[in-house]
């Protein structure tokens, strides 16, 4: 796969605005950047009309969500929608699951994962280039087609409706090691020689050099994984057996059935749903967007 | 082009160093050890997973254990390739991937080369765009459902102004796979939004100011620098998205349940009725190790596509 | 009892909604009554995976100590040997022997001569309507009561005075993508001719070609010629038609009843209308079953827990549901419960799945069935085709060699 990766991430955006100013120039460009950002707001309204669809909708007294025809402004505004969700659904308990969960898959798959793209990277050992072929040929297995022997894999092991039975078959992340590996083979190998001619061992290398080197590739890692996990949904379904042990996605899918018609409900069971990872994103997007720039993904 | 390109093979070659077989066996030793953490959560939660598929695909193998794993050649093979329905079960996912793939790259850039072009508000529209792809699954298609409802949703009515009030977006057999289409394009265009921006701030500013002192059109610089030098990145885009969209399942699920009558059901899901609601695990099993084959021939031939444009 | 350990009785269950908090009543009733018993109750989503889990956990050796199952499902649970078979005397020391319900109930609960599952309820597809708008389209006698309905051409008739009042629809039904809806309306009519599906043994398709086409007809007619009712109604949207007055009759199962309550609505529930010449309705049960090989001691105290959770079932019927125990129904407070009891003689007048490894709730059965009739009532297949498509995918689950 075409992946590139760089040593000194020369960050474009670092570059003083007097430059930037000076590069632009001419009365079309500016034109063209005033277009740029009409075009883009007007698409950044559409994509938001959902959410905030949504978002209304959850506000409203229930009669008034199916009134013909449709307006963003209700007769009055009301949070009877989620004080029915907390009281009649186990949202909080949900919430509890999907991070511990997430957390714990995150921390699981960035350890795994980053000491055997260290060791596919920088270790000369016999198999390495056979196995890591195996590795890849993980991405290409859907999910969904392992979930009959992993449940009687789990029901072997008594996992069921357990967090060790969540968990456990997301901890082998191919896609987490394979981004770690590109972005090892982009540090130049001086680094580590000139540690091991300290007589360094590989242990300490990878804990005080690469992996502080690693960082933003880590925190990219750690993000998508994070996301993956706590939008999982498939095997959470198959493997959790009552209400008190389902995460977010699974909890919002049987909303639907058992309150199949109050529609304030369910926007207001989806926003709940969303708003913490919209939350967190909010916070981190900057790190978010920069971690995938620099871990080699970019391609 | 700024960006330093590194040997895609990491310097590991033996020898470059002062070694002794006792630095080989720790090498051995050590690369091992390092990987032996992930390879066994590997090998129990998926290779021999997969291996167990393969393996109840020979067999009666039923959910409810009678019958055992009482072995049938290929038998399950053989009624798979003579299910229509299997063979339309695919024909959704490949349709879903074709329909899906060019909206979600072409967006993502479009999106992506406004985005990178303006001063200001930059983080609000990365907000924006990428902020429905962190949204569960569940919440997605629980949005969309609401929006596609005839009669009061937001969309039949906006669009009842140009004659578009009656359309059946998720019960019209003929519309229902575009509308699952519309709402995987809104709900995960911000990752490879994200992508395309991060390589369009690789290039340097000053490639389009040399053409600009050219004279060239703005959509001449978008032909000749802003898309040759996106190649890789969109490679890894189409690459990840082909094989995400062949993956489809979770909101044809939750939307339609692959229905009305069956005209969006993902080979997934025809896995998932087989053996979740038919019992039929080693027939499932089967299913899932052809489309193993699918993608891995659509891979394969993938990854020898993109290596010669790559050469080229 | 030795000790303060409590016996623990566990409970897989498939209740939501109000469904699920009456159960939770009824569940606390039987904590107080059984002080010396723990009960663990679970609740999982409805649908598929709830039986795939029931079955698979069977199967592997760690199944709950009761649970409840639509008996519709008896067919692919009963004959792979997952239950176990409820001896008549052994129910009536519980006081919910055979005795306790009305035969046709009993029967269903059957297979091959043995009893594997005990009723809790019969749940038919019903009609509701709205009596505000019955009233103004004149459908109502002098007691407020709808006028009884008789054959296609009245009923028709009927939806169409309830659209000109509501100015919308006239009748509300989800015939979209839902699993089930399509199959309960059709099963309804098609039983009414007297029609059968399967034969006893689900060996062979006896499909009658002339009755099913007759009940597709009627069904496209609903939302084609007539127009009483938008083909691409879901049931969601189904729900908040009736509710927001916008249509005057409403088909569905009961189990709506306490929506439209809390929802303060003027409406009425009848049996579903005689259509083709009799008043039987598509049903269904919940029954608790007892998977097998659960030890003695715990049979027994799952039988307490049945016997309790029937006792109390006055409770379950506010949510719609027929209760199956006779002596509930027999009750005063039971039939002063309104509009529930108006319905309570459709129990008798149901027709419940064919028997086979492939039907019943939320099965292959239905969902095929529901999308080929989805697809005639939006108009983009013809009854006759649409019968011909559903007899040929009918004799291809039958050819299917059984998983069970």
């Amino acid at each position: 796969m075409a992946v590139e990766t760089r040593n000194a991430a020369p960050d474009v955006q670092q570059k003083s605005p007097a430059v930037q100013e000076a590069s632009m120039g001419g009365r079309r460009d500016k034109i063209g950047r005033v277009v740029a950002f009409v075009a883009l707001l007007i698409m950044a309204l559409i994509w938001l009309v959902p959410l905030a669809w949504a978002v209304d909708t959850s506000i409203k007294p229930e009669s008034d969500t199916t009134a013909v025809p449709i307006s963003w402004i209700s007769s009055t505004f009301t949070l009877d929608a989620y004080k029915q969700i907390f009281a009649a659904s186990s949202m909080l308990r949900w919430f509890f699951n999907s991070a511990l969960t997430s957390v714990i898959v995150t921390a699981v798959v960035l350890v795994l994962a980053s000491l055997a793209a260290y060791a596919f990277s920088r270790v000369p050992f016999r198999g390495r280039g056979v196995l890591f072929w195996v590795i890849l040929a993980g991405l290409m297995i859907p999910p969904q087609m392992l979930i009959i022997p992993l449940f009687s894999e789990m029901q072997m092991f008594g996992f069921l409706n357990t967090y060790q039975g969540i968990i456990l078959p997301q901890i082998a992340s191919p896609l987490a090691l394979f981004i770690l590996k590109q972005f090892f083979d982009g540090i130049p190998q001086e680094l580590e020689d000139s540690a091991l001619v300290d007589g360094a061992s590989r242990l300490r290398i990878y804990w005080q050099i690469w992996l502080p080197l690693a960082r933003p590739a880590m925190a990219a890692v750690a993000i998508f994984t994070f996301v993956l996990s706590w939008n999982y949904f498939i095997w959470p379904l198959v493997v959790i057996t009552s209400t008190d042990m389902m995460t977010i996605p699974l909890g919002l899918a049987t909303v639907q059935s058992a309150y199949g018609i109050h529609y304030a409900q369910i926007m207001a069971a989806a926003v709940i749903g969303g708003l913490p990872l919209l939350i967190i994103f909010m916070f981190f997007q900057r790190q978010i967007v920069e971690g995938i720039a620099n871990t080699g993904l970019k391609g | 082009m700024a960006v330093q390109q590194s040997s895609r093979q990491a310097p590991l070659k033996r020898g470059t160093r002062a070694e002794g077989t006792g630095t080989r066996w720790r090498d051995e030793l050590i690369g091992w050890g390092f990987v032996a953490p992930f390879l066994v959560a590997y090998a129990i939660f998926l290779i021999y997973p997969v291996l167990r598929m393969f393996e109840m695909s020979f067999t009666y193998n039923s959910l409810v254990g009678a019958g055992g794993s009482q072995f049938l050649g290929l038998a399950n093979y053989k009624e798979l390739f003579s299910d229509p329905a299997f063979w339309s079960s695919l024909w959704h996912t490949a349709l879903f991937t074709i329909l899906s793939t060019p909206p979600l790259v072409i967006i993502a850039l479009v999106f992506a080369m406004l985005t990178n072009r303006i001063r200001f508000a930059q983080w609000f529209f990365r907000f924006t765009f990428f902020a429905p792809f962190i949204l569960p699954v569940s919440v997605a298609a629980l949005i969309w459902i609401w929006l596609y409802q005839p009669g009061f949703g937001l969309i039949s009515s906006y669009l009842g102004v140009i004659g578009l009030g009656n359309v059946g977006w998720l019960t019209d057999a003929n519309v229902a796979m575009i509308s699952i289409v519309i709402m995987t394009v809104w709900w995960t265009v911000g990752f490879n939004f994200v992508l395309y921006l991060a390589g369009l701030q690789e290039i340097p500013r000053e490639l389009y100011d040399a053409a600009a002192v050219d004279g060239a059109t703005p959509l001449a610089q978008t032909r000749w620098i802003t898309i040759p030098l996106l190649k890789r990145t969109t490679i890894l885009v189409l690459t990840l998205q082909i094989l995400a969209s062949l993956k489809v399942f979770d909101q044809i699920y939750i939307m339609t349940y692959g229905g009305p009558n069956f005209s969006t059901r993902p080979v997934i899901e025809y896995f998932y009725d087989q053996g979740f609601t038919n019992y039929r695990v080693g027939f499932a099993s089967a299913v899932s190790a052809v489309f193993f084959f699918v993608i891995l021939a659509a891979s394969v031939a993938w990854f020898m596509y993109s290596n010669r444009r790559e050469a080229a | 009892m030795i000790g303060g350990g409590k016996q623990i009785v566990t409970f897989w269950n498939l209740f939501g909604g109000g469904d699920g908090a009456r159960l939770g009543t009824m569940e606390s009733k039987f904590r107080k009554g059984h002080p010396d018993l723990g009960l663990k109750s679970i609740t999982l989503a409805w649908g598929a995976p709830y039986y795939t889990k029931l079955a698979m956990a069977t199967v592997g050796g760690s199944p709950p100590d009761v649970a409840i199952m639509h008996i519709s499902r008896k067919g692919s649970f009963a004959p792979a040997g997952l239950l176990e078979p409820l001896h008549p005397d052994e129910l009536s020391r519980y006081g919910i022997g055979p005795d306790k319900y009305l035969p046709e109930v009993l029967d269903s609960a059957k297979y091959q001569g043995k009893i594997y599952a005990v009723p809790l309820d019969t749940h038919p597809f019903v009609q509701y309507y709205n009596v505000d708008v019955c009233k103004k389209a004149g459908l109502l006698d002098s007691n407020d009561k709808l006028k009884p309905l008789q054959g296609p051409d009245e009923i028709i008739k009927a939806l169409k005075k309830a659209k000109e009042v509501t100015g919308a629809w006239g009748l509300s039904f989800y015939p979209s993508n839902d699993p089930s809806g399509n199959w309960r309306l059709f099963y309804s009519l098609y039983s009414q001719m007297g029609g059968k599906i399967l034969s006893p043994d689900a060996k062979e398709v006896v499909l009658d070609q002339s009755k099913a086409e007759k009940a597709l007809e009627f069904m496209a007619n609903l939302t084609l010629d007539a127009k009483v009712l938008p083909a691409s109604m879901d049931y969601g949207g189904s729900v908040a038609t009736f509710q927001s007055g916008q249509a005057g009759f409403y088909w569905n199962g009961e189990w709506e009843v306490t929506t439209f309550q809390d929802a303060k609505m003027n409406f009425n529930m009848v049996p579903f209308p005689n259509v083709f010449g009799s008043h039987l309705a598509q049903a269904d049960r919940h029954s608790f079953v007892i998977p097998k090989g659960v030890d003695p001691e715990s049979k027994k105290r799952s039988l307490e827990f049945i016997s309790s959770m029937l006792k109390n079932s006055l409770t379950w019927a506010k949510g719609g549901h027929i209760p199956a125990y006779q002596p509930v129904l027999d009750t005063r407070a039971y039939r002063s419960l309104k509009p529930q009891s108006n319905y309570a003689s459709a129990a008798k007048d149901v027709v419940i799945d064919p028997v086979a490894w492939f039907s019943g709730s939320g099965s292959q059965l239905e969902i095929i069935a529901s999308g080929i009739f989805q697809v005639v009532m939006a108009g983009q297949l013809s009854p006759t085709k649409g019968v011909n498509q559903f007899r040929n995918d009918l004799q291809k689950l039958v050819n299917t060699p059984k998983p069970i």
